[in-house]
């Protein structure tokens, strides 16, 4: 019960902090001349609401466009997390796989995944495939460096118990090797999949004719504020969701690492 | 009487034989010879006790015996057949107890039978008759992460018993238990090893833990190890910590224990 109402005395401290920014930004617009920079907060509530039934630009509502980043964001992520991870347990677990792919990922790694865009232009043209070559990459390094640490830090000892009890190599593998990766395996998609967003619309606001990148560099070419707004209110909003989802897959995929009742 | 003991072991076959192992560890900074010309054996249904102070390569014997590592010299038979690698026959409980964390308590216990595809019903029913006697029924849905340090050791001890093996070595399972633990899992032991019979070879540095288990007690020379001498324990179990005879013998250990520094 006291738990329950410290959480909710948190919950309100938090919204009050939401709150506040909102309405400093309200006032701020009404009575400065920063009302000529900035969109109200009231406009852009009412533009939110108009574009959940009404299209930016000529095809797609709000819905729309963030279905389509959605899109190809799963599918760049689905990519770099199979690679990610089948690349990182391999160097972790195989010495000479380790000495092989080590260097060339090393210095792969430090290349921001905007860095790619002009030469994945240059290769996949201005089509869906470079944008999904630069989420693949955005996403791939994050889940790479962090299923490989995982895969190192595997207890040599609780495997070799698992071959003292009769398991063979590749049910070891199963059985110790890859579970002791999960945490690790999760922390990497978890950031894999925030950096694979903010490569969505970067990738997006440099080549693309929909997707809500798109519409906050519309917004910019028409000069319309509000849309720029909403673009990124939308962005943000989705992206909190990613997060929350993802930590709640890790709960449930990870509950034997809870100390707690 | 230890003269009339060994006449009357020399008829029966040993289940671990171990003749003239010898083992050294070779490395940069110089080789070193951790075991050397260790000779004992251990018949069928005893409980012996590996008895040395302090780092004296008790536990690279059990390794040897587990097939974890090889001797230098020498050679280890179990159960007639020369150790060359790990093998479910030879069970071991580690004093870390290298549960599989990702596991709950049955799956830990049901480790060794799956993995040798014994069929799920019966697997079931082995695992529960080991997680009753070690006195954990009830814990089977539990992560090992939320039980207590002797409750977690009784795991890897019912995990040891599930595949049903020839041999079952411990390696000091109760060095990092407070002392009330250690009296109740000493106690359990005792009574887990008469229930089941079992060979075991128990190793420790306890010399009231060595008397109140051992059948036979084998005392070990420090660094590089070897047989020093050995203690043929016949008191009536449950033994009493206090009784004349067990202090007696405690003190006739503890003078010879000096000796092999």
């Amino acid at each position: 019960m006291k738990n329950l109402s410290k959480r909710l005395g948190t919950l309100a401290l938090s919204l009050l902090g939401i709150g506040a920014v909102i309405i400093i930004w309200a006032l701020a617009v009404r009575y400065t001349r920063i009302g000529l920079l900035l969109p109200s907060p009231w406009e852009v509530v009412k533009r939110f609401a108009y574009v959940c039934s009404h299209t930016i630009g000529k095809k797609y509502t709000v819905f729309g466009h963030l279905l389509i980043s959605l899109k190809r964001v799963l599918i760049g992520f689905a990519a770099a997390s199979v690679a990610g991870i089948i690349l990182g347990i391999s160097m972790g677990r195989f010495k000479m796989i380790e000495a092989i792919f080590r260097p060339i990922f090393e210095i792969v790694r430090p290349i921001p995944s905007v860095a790619w865009i002009p030469l994945a232009i240059v290769w996949f043209g201005i089509g869906e495939n470079a944008k999904f070559y630069i989420i693949f990459m955005a996403g791939f390094v994050n889940i790479t460096v962090n299923t490989f640490a995982g895969a190192k830090q595997v207890d040599e000892n609780v495997l070799g118990a698992a071959y003292m009890l009769g398991a063979s190599k590749l049910q070891a593998f199963f059985r110790v090797v890859i579970p002791s990766c999960v945490p690790y395996i999760f922390a990497g998609m978890q950031v894999g999949l925030s950096t694979c967003w903010m490569a969505v619309l970067a990738a997006e606001m440099v080549s693309s004719t929909a997707g809500i990148g798109w519409t906050i560099t519309s917004g910019q070419e028409n000069g319309d504020m509000v849309q720029i707004f909403v673009g990124i209110i939308a962005i943000a909003v989705v992206g909190l969701l990613m997060a929350v989802l993802m930590r709640w897959l890790e709960k449930v995929l990870c509950q034997w690492r809870e100390r707690g009742s | 009487m230890e003269g009339a003991w060994i006449l009357m072991a020399e008829t029966k076959n040993p289940i671990i034989s171990c003749d003239h192992v010898s083992k050294t560890f070779y490395s940069l900074a110089g080789d070193h010879l951790v075991v050397d010309d260790l000779s004992f054996n251990v018949y069928e249904n005893e409980f012996v006790v590996l008895f040395g102070p302090g780092q004296c390569g008790k536990s690279t014997i059990l390794n040897l015996i587990a097939g974890l590592e090889l001797p230098t010299k020498g050679k280890i038979i179990v159960d007639g057949e020369p150790v060359v690698g790990p093998s479910p026959n030879r069970g071991m409980v580690y004093q870390t107890t290298n549960l599989f964390m990702w596991e709950t308590v049955m799956q830990n216990v049901e480790f060794g039978p799956s993995v040798r595809h014994v069929p799920r019903k019966k697997r079931r029913e082995i695992a529960q008759k080991y997680i009753d006697l070690v006195g954990l029924t009830g814990f089977e849905k539990h992560y090992p992460v939320k039980l207590s340090g002797g409750m977690q050791q009784r795991v890897g001890i019912a995990r040891a018993y599930a595949n049903e093996p020839k041999i079952i070595c411990m390696d000091e399972p109760f060095g990092h238990l407070d002392a009330q633990t250690r009296y109740l899992m000493e106690a359990d032991v005792d009574r887990i090893t008469h229930a089941e019979k079992r060979t075991v070879l128990f190793v420790t540095n306890n010399v009231e833990e060595a008397i109140y288990l051992a059948d036979r007690i084998i005392l070990l020379h420090n660094c590089p190890t070897s047989v020093h001498k050995e203690y043929k324990v016949d008191f009536p179990r449950p033994r009493d910590y206090t009784a004349p005879d067990f202090l007696a013998l405690r003190e006739k250990i503890t003078d010879e224990m000096d000796k092999t520094l």
